[in-house]
């Protein structure tokens, strides 16, 4: 163990010598959640969520158009959004841009065209500035078109087959639309927290490659001959390059946690104890996958290739760059079989403001994780040695 | 003479290749022995299943009576091992290098300092080192990968192939330095395709060709081998083939053979039989540009008992 350890301190003091494991494992995920939030993050509305604001204005006040009303004005109290009524579109127009990011105009006789049975339409700006905040409007507007057209149709088949509507008239039976906090629903992260996470996340397994690649470096530049025919075991070669891998990526990790919460507002990476969790759990992970890539290699300079292309795959089914569902659709199941998805699950969970046990689960995932590709990789290395 | 060193009936086989068939070595306390081959002989790999790099697929090795394999680590302790290719890390500086091997064999910090400074002063480093060795001269670098290797005060000394791609300078200073060793009572094996180098520093020479040894003793007792015969090299360009031909029908000539540039011929008595040696070789189509004629050496030897050169 000590002859590992010796090996291991080594490698960090000529990796913090080349400044390669600073960059990659610090200064390049910090700057790109940085540079993330800012560019996406307003896209999301800020550190603290949706951040919308919108118009209505009701030029038709019937029954079919006050449950849109209604409904905007209910999420306003949820805190959704913002919305403020007008009584014309001259002070929605001169708001726009200013007060609000779009509006949408309910026209007059609306619901007597909904309840004739003639098309109607529904009329939405928004600011150009406010692209996202617009299409949300749109989306809200053509739901609740949708559904008025629906309850049309109900209602005109009930006529025809001379019974009545489930709900009476097209106006109540029109609109069932529903706003709700997705976000506190399934327990996603919200932006800040999300790209500082997904950055840390994506570039461990760079960083953790300073640290399995070494045997391959050391083979290449002949070093590793001294190492074996030094008095040591040989575990001790492999052991001191998966010490040093694993001290690399929780160095990395535990920095990115603490500076992105003290950098960018409002990423919050939950309960400590759990997020510890998680970064061990993760980084042992890291350290089996990239481990087991490298002994696959026949050069270092193969399995940093190899290696890289396996980050950048997984990064990207596991969600680190976009926010993968967590449906029954095959991308939604993929994502589960890589260690970032996980992870991200587990800083979920704790960002719900649940305790520690919370990221068990998914500790629990990461750890298997390690585990499986960690047996194999030692087997691989150890093997490659004896040869 | 107590045996530091015995290797009994080495074999390792990398597939369908017998890379090293039966070799059997014993080098005693003060003793340097050298392994003598042409590239590609089994030097390396018999030196690695020595150094317990590679498990022998038969035989043994056992090092002050310790028995040495890759798992061994009680043995390892008393063998230095020199690899052919530069194992030094560039971008710590020398002492570091020293003192980071010196830890993985166990040497206490309060001693360690004392000897890396001892170690870069036996290899003329003590000017540089705290330079980093990437900004080493490449002797620089050779001679450091010598001082690991002798850093902890080993029994048993392995260097392979020590002076490959040395300036001369350099390449003398690794010589000096190998002999104030084994004049200290270490043992010493040296591998070398360089037969000057085998005679200026080796007691014993084995001579190894395709995985076996072919003669082992001292200089005297293989170049008795060749009967005393004299060594004639004859350098030019043209049919040296055709000319080895001839040659060897000449009287008293045992041996000829060609190389790219030159012809190496054994004989009795060559300067008796020279101005016949040379219209010989001029009549068969060669250009001669330089002969030499000389005594048998090691190089004689090697030829006699292979066929081929050192450099082949």
């Amino acid at each position: 163990m000590l002859a590992a350890l010796r090996i291991a301190g080594k490698d960090l003091k000529l990796r913090l010598r080349d400044r390669s494991a600073i960059i990659t494992g610090v200064i390049a995920p910090l700057a790109l959640a940085v540079i993330f939030y800012f560019v996406f993050g307003s896209a999301f509305g800020g550190a603290g969520g949706l951040d919308l604001e919108y118009g209505i204005v009701d030029l038709d006040g019937s029954e079919v158009s006050t449950p849109l009303v209604g409904v905007l004005v209910e999420a306003e109290e949820a805190g959704l959004l913002v919305v403020e009524e007008y009584p014309d579109r001259g002070p929605a127009e001169a708001a726009l841009g200013e007060e609000i990011d779009a509006y949408i105009v309910i026209p007059q006789g609306f619901g007597d065209l909904v309840v004739g049975g003639n098309a109607a339409s529904i009329e939405v700006v928004g600011d150009v500035d406010a692209q996202t905040s617009t299409l949300i409007a749109g989306s809200i507007a053509e739901q609740y078109a949708a559904g008025v057209e629906s309850g049309r149709l109900a209602f005109i088949t009930a006529q025809t087959l001379g019974g009545a509507s489930p709900a009476g008239d097209p106006a109540t039976a029109a609109f069932s639309y529903e706003m709700v906090d997705m976000a506190a629903e399934t327990r996603q992260l919200n932006p800040a927290t999300y790209f500082a996470a997904g950055m840390a996340v994506f570039f461990l397994f760079f960083t953790v490659q300073f640290g399995v690649l070494g045997l391959l470096e050391e083979e290449r530049d002949g070093t590793l001959t001294r190492l074996l025919a030094a008095p040591i075991g040989r575990r001790a070669v492999v052991s001191g390059k998966a010490i040093l891998a694993f001290a690399l990526g929780v160095i990395a990790m535990t920095v990115l946690a603490v500076s992105t919460q003290l950098i960018i507002p409002g990423a919050e990476w939950g309960a400590p104890l759990g997020v510890a969790l998680l970064i061990v759990t993760g980084v042992l992970a890291a350290v089996g996958i990239m481990g087991l890539v490298a002994s696959a290699a026949k050069t270092a300079e193969g399995a940093g290739n190899l290696g890289s292309i396996i980050a950048v795959i997984l990064g990207m089914l596991g969600g680190v760059f976009f926010q993968i569902g967590t449906g029954e659709d095959l991308l939604s199941r993929l994502t589960f079989v890589t260690p970032h998805a996980w992870f991200m699950r587990g800083l979920g969970e704790l960002a719900g403001g649940a305790d520690w046990t919370a990221a068990l689960p998914a500790a629990g995932a990461l750890g298997l994780f390690a585990l499986v590709t960690g047996a194999i990789g030692w087997v691989l290395v150890n093997r490659r040695l004896e040869s | 003479m107590a045996e530091v060193l015995t290797a009994n009936n080495l074999v390792k086989h990398f597939g369908d290749i017998k890379a090293v068939d039966g070799v059997s070595l014993s080098i005693g306390a003060g003793e340097t022995f050298g392994l003598l081959g042409p590239n590609g002989a089994g030097k390396t790999t018999t030196i690695s299943i020595i150094a317990g790099l590679l498990e022998p697929s038969a035989g043994e090795v056992n090092v002050i009576g310790e028995r040495i394999s890759t798992r061994s680590t009680m043995g390892k302790q008393h063998i230095g091992l020199v690899p052919q290719d530069l194992a030094i890390y560039p971008d710590m500086t020398g002492a570091e290098n020293l003192a980071f091997f010196g830890r993985l064999y166990g040497m206490a910090s309060d001693g360690l300092s004392d000897r890396v400074d001892e170690v870069l002063d036996v290899v003329g480093l003590a000017e540089r080192r705290d330079d980093l060795v990437k900004e080493y001269s490449g002797g620089m670098k050779r001679r450091l990968n010598i001082g690991v290797g002798l850093l902890h005060k080993p029994r048993l000394l392995i260097l392979d192939e020590p002076t490959v791609g040395v300036d001369p300078q350099s390449r003398n200073a690794i010589l000096e330095s190998v002999e104030s060793l084994s004049e200290e009572g270490m043992a010493v094996l040296y591998t070398t395709h360089y037969m000057e180098e085998a005679e200026r520093l080796c007691d014993r020479v084995a001579i190894i060709d395709e995985g076996t040894v072919r003669a082992e003793g001292t200089r005297r007792e293989l170049v008795s081998i060749v009967g005393e015969k004299d060594r004639v090299a004859i350098t030019g360009g043209g049919a040296l083939g055709s000319a080895a031909e001839s040659v060897r029908s000449l009287p008293t000539v045992s041996e000829a053979s060609a190389t790219d540039h030159s012809l190496e011929i054994l004989a009795d008595d060559a300067s008796a039989i020279l101005p016949t040696l040379l219209s010989t070789v001029s009549g068969a189509g060669v250009s001669i540009s330089g002969v030499e004629v000389v005594e048998p050496n090691l190089e004689a030897v090697f030829l006699h008992l292979t066929g081929k050169a050192l450099r082949d």
